[in-house]
């Protein structure tokens, strides 16, 4: 005899079953959302758990606070700081457009990861009742872990304080500071409403051409801006000069007015951001599940081995939803600021250094988590791990030369004819800079290797804390191979940047050849494989 | 009258990550023409024992000789005369079938080594996909790929060259019967033309059906071997549990 009703059988007297109403769910709302408050705040506790060492954890915490207050305070004690005129005036007429351009930077990082990055991966998150707000938090969480984002907000905070200065006894610059720093906080914000909107867009049926079709607007309607010369009018007239005028008056009634604006813009975005991610999470990613169904037709055998490994990796690389709209977007966004901005030759030397830097992110600083747990298979085929090494590094190289070739043929549309050695030295540079990242990435991947699945947008070939430590290093160091060059631009005829090359390639070669000994090692090859894999 | 030299031949074998000693002094003795079980709970040592055995991973100590070859001197010859079969993934997401196929193919140099055969590699190929019903998704990327589907793709990447050693890890996990009736077949068949099978696996039945001999590992060393039958039925499940604690 039964002693309980049966999930499929009804109550007497009761209805059927009814989803919660409107009425329910809002009164419910308060509470869901702190329980995703907290949520956030345990995977945030996890993720900082699995930092292996405490000590790096709060030694490169001290130091982001450190340089956040060093880039807020130490350039308003320079000489000329908020002097009014020279170049801090020029800094506080630029300073508007500066922040929309955070914004910019804000929006595009967010949209390419397809809603932000994931404090939980895919994968493991499925198991755990983890809400799309949690999510969306989590993503907002992991926004500042990324060194484009950190420069510009820097930038932004030590350009505040040299146009402000001191003022008052430090009182002008801390209203000016809250503010911007309030600013960061709006624009990642405002970015990850945009993001996830759009990612919603993308997951509808004809949602990918439409999110393609609105990028292309968007690019038309400024490069026709750009070329009407009504850009700078339409920054000017933007929201982000008002903002300013409210923050670098000092301590006011207007800047208590603009800072509690500013306050309850973020806190609204905040919020406002976890209705789109709650619909873009209900639907399935189209692109990627394309791509993962999707059917290549047969090719004929490769030549030879170095081939064979040659194309599985550049399969793996470019059938990647988020190789390939990475890649893009690396290439054509520093490109076209570049254009935008009529950067000449002499200067376009540190653009593929950034590019290459950033396509090395997209997998290249864990290479061997390309064959996902393939792996295991490909380390049982009879062929040479040096030719396993030499295929990966290859397609690593083509891949960032690819972007950084694109980005240099964008800028090159205004730049006129280089001379001779505005040439050498842009072609110098591409040259030094591969190496130069397919050596450091390669080092990596063979030191710190992770098991990532990097089917998501959202995933990152290492954990955020590390992926800050590698994009620092590649952003400086690139950076400055692309200032030397800049430099050599400027000499007379193309032999100087040339020589000036050969040592660089020479010291970068040497490191890329040291790690592909240590590759050849069995025991540190087998490590590698079974971390990658697990 | 001498006897037959060993296919596999594993002495004192040691396997080390770290602290962690997941192989801690396994011998094994496998001939050809004979398919052998590895059996035993999980951290036994299987799969790394196999690991060792196609290459995968070096042994810390001890010796570890498969098809004549040691793995650790000669790796690439070891390489050759395997077709191993992972126990997790073994795939890359972003290949076909048929990439993988090729892949190995081409690495394994079977466009030339198979030429004067009667059935080339391609036809081979084929004739096995098929046979696993994976025919219709040959030219798919395997990222969307079920569990199952897999497992059936990665036994067809390690039979494909006919190798003398065939090393198949958790071969039957989530396989649909079908799928487990051709991985039987593929084993029966690998017997049958003199080649030495491994296969680790959790389903004592299959290791049965597909084996005549059983090793059983605990604790990352080899605590018996013994024939396949007496492994059978109620007493054999009761030997195997008393060989587990």
């Amino acid at each position: 005899m039964p002693t309980a009703a049966s999930s499929t059988e009804r109550w007497p007297g009761s209805g059927p079953p009814r989803r919660p109403g409107a009425a329910a769910r809002w009164r419910a709302a308060p509470a869901d959302a702190w329980h995703a408050v907290v949520d956030a705040g345990h995977l945030v506790a996890f993720r900082a758990g699995t930092v292996r060492s405490r000590r790096v954890l709060v030694a490169l915490a001290a130091a982001f606070v450190a340089l956040t207050a060093a880039a807020a305070v130490v350039p308003a004690w320079t000489p000329g700081a908020g002097s009014g005129e020279g170049h801090s005036l020029d800094v506080l007429l630029l300073l508007p457009t500066a922040m929309a351009g955070f914004l910019l930077l804000a929006l595009v990082s967010a949209v390419v990861s397809g809603g932000g990055r994931e404090l939980l991966a895919r994968d493991p998150a499925a198991v755990h009742p983890v809400s799309p707000t949690t999510d969306h938090l989590g993503a907002l969480v992991l926004a500042p872990l990324n060194i484009a984002w950190l420069l510009q907000a820097w930038t932004l905070l030590g350009s505040t304080a040299y146009a402000v200065g001191p003022g008052r006894g430090g009182a002008d610059l801390a209203a000016a500071q809250v503010g911007m720093l309030l600013w960061l906080a709006l624009a990642t914000a405002l970015a990850q409403v945009v993001a996830w909107s759009l990612e919603g867009l993308r997951r509808l049926r004809g949602g990918v051409l439409a999110v393609r079709l609105l990028g292309l607007g968007v690019l038309a309607a400024g490069l026709a801006l750009q070329a009407t010369g009504r850009l700078v009018p339409a920054l000017d007239r933007g929201p982000t000069v008002p903002v300013l005028g409210g923050l670098v008056g000092g301590p006011g009634s207007r800047w208590g007015l603009t800072v509690a604006g500013l306050l309850v813009a973020t806190l609204l975005a905040v919020a406002l951001g976890a209705v789109p991610a709650h619909l873009a999470v209900r639907r399935h990613p189209r692109d990627e599940q394309g791509s993962e169904t999707a059917h290549h037709e047969a090719r004929p055998l490769a030549r030879g081995p170095l081939t064979a490994l040659v194309r599985t990796d550049r399969a793996s690389v470019w059938r990647a939803v988020p190789m390939r709209r990475g890649l893009l977007v690396l290439a054509v966004g520093p490109g076209l600021v570049a254009l935008l901005g009529g950067l000449r030759w002499d200067t376009m030397t540190v653009l593929p250094g950034l590019v290459a830097s950033g396509g090395a992110l997209l997998f290249g600083v864990n290479a061997w988590c390309l064959d996902g747990r393939g792996g295991r298979w490909r380390e049982s085929l009879p062929v040479g791990p040096a030719t396993v090494f030499d295929a990966r590094a290859w397609v690593l190289a083509e891949f960032l030369l690819a972007a950084s070739l694109l980005t240099t043929a964008i800028a090159a549309v205004r730049a006129g004819v280089p001379s001779a050695a505005e040439l050498a030295a842009i072609t110098a540079t591409l040259a030094v800079v591969t190496v130069q990242v397919v050596a450091a990435a390669m080092r990596w991947s063979l030191a710190h290797p992770h098991a990532v699945d990097l089917r998501s947008a959202r995933a990152t070939p290492a954990p955020p804390l590390g992926m800050v430590g590698y994009s620092t290093r590649l952003a400086v160091s690139t950076t400055v191979t692309g200032l030397v060059f800049s430099g050599l631009s400027r000499a007379e005829g193309w032999a100087l940047p040339v020589l000036c090359a050969v040592p660089f390639l020479a010291w970068s070669s040497w490191r890329l050849l040291r790690t592909r000994r240590r590759w050849l090692d069995p025991v540190e090859r087998a490590r590698v494989v079974l971390t990658v894999t697990a | 009258m001498t006897s037959p030299r060993p296919a596999v031949d594993v002495r004192a074998l040691h396997v080390r990550f770290g602290e962690v000693e997941a192989v801690a002094g396994v011998d094994l003795v496998a001939y050809a023409g004979q398919a052998t079980a590895l059996l035993g709970r999980n951290g036994a040592g299987k799969s790394t024992t196999m690991r060792v055995l196609a290459g995968v991973v070096p042994p810390t100590s001890g010796t570890a000789r498969v098809a004549g070859h040691d793995v650790r001197r000669e790796p690439l010859r070891v390489k050759q005369s395997v077709g191993y079969c992972p126990d997790v993934g073994g795939l890359v997401p972003r290949a076909t079938p048929w990439e993988h196929v090729q892949l190995s193919a081409r690495l394994r140099r079977l466009d030339r080594t198979w030429r004067t055969r009667p059935v080339g590699w391609e036809q081979r190929a084929r004739d096995l996909l098929e046979r696993f019903e994976l025919g219709d998704v040959a030219h798919r990327v395997t990222a969307g790929f079920s569990h199952g589907m897999g497992r059936r793709l990665s036994v067809v990447l390690a039979a494909l060259h006919e190798p003398d050693v065939l090393l198949l890890d958790e071969p039957f996990d989530g396989v649909d019967p079908i799928g487990v009736e051709a991985t039987l077949e593929v084993v029966a068949d690998a017997r049958a033309r003199g080649a030495c099978v491994l296969v680790s696996t959790h389903l004592r039945e299959l290791a049965i059906e597909a084996c005549s001999t059983v090793t059983v590992l605990r604790g990352g060393a080899q605590v018996a071997t013994l024939p396949a039958a007496d492994m059978v039925g109620e007493d054999g499940a009761r030997a195997y549990r008393g060989l587990l604690d």
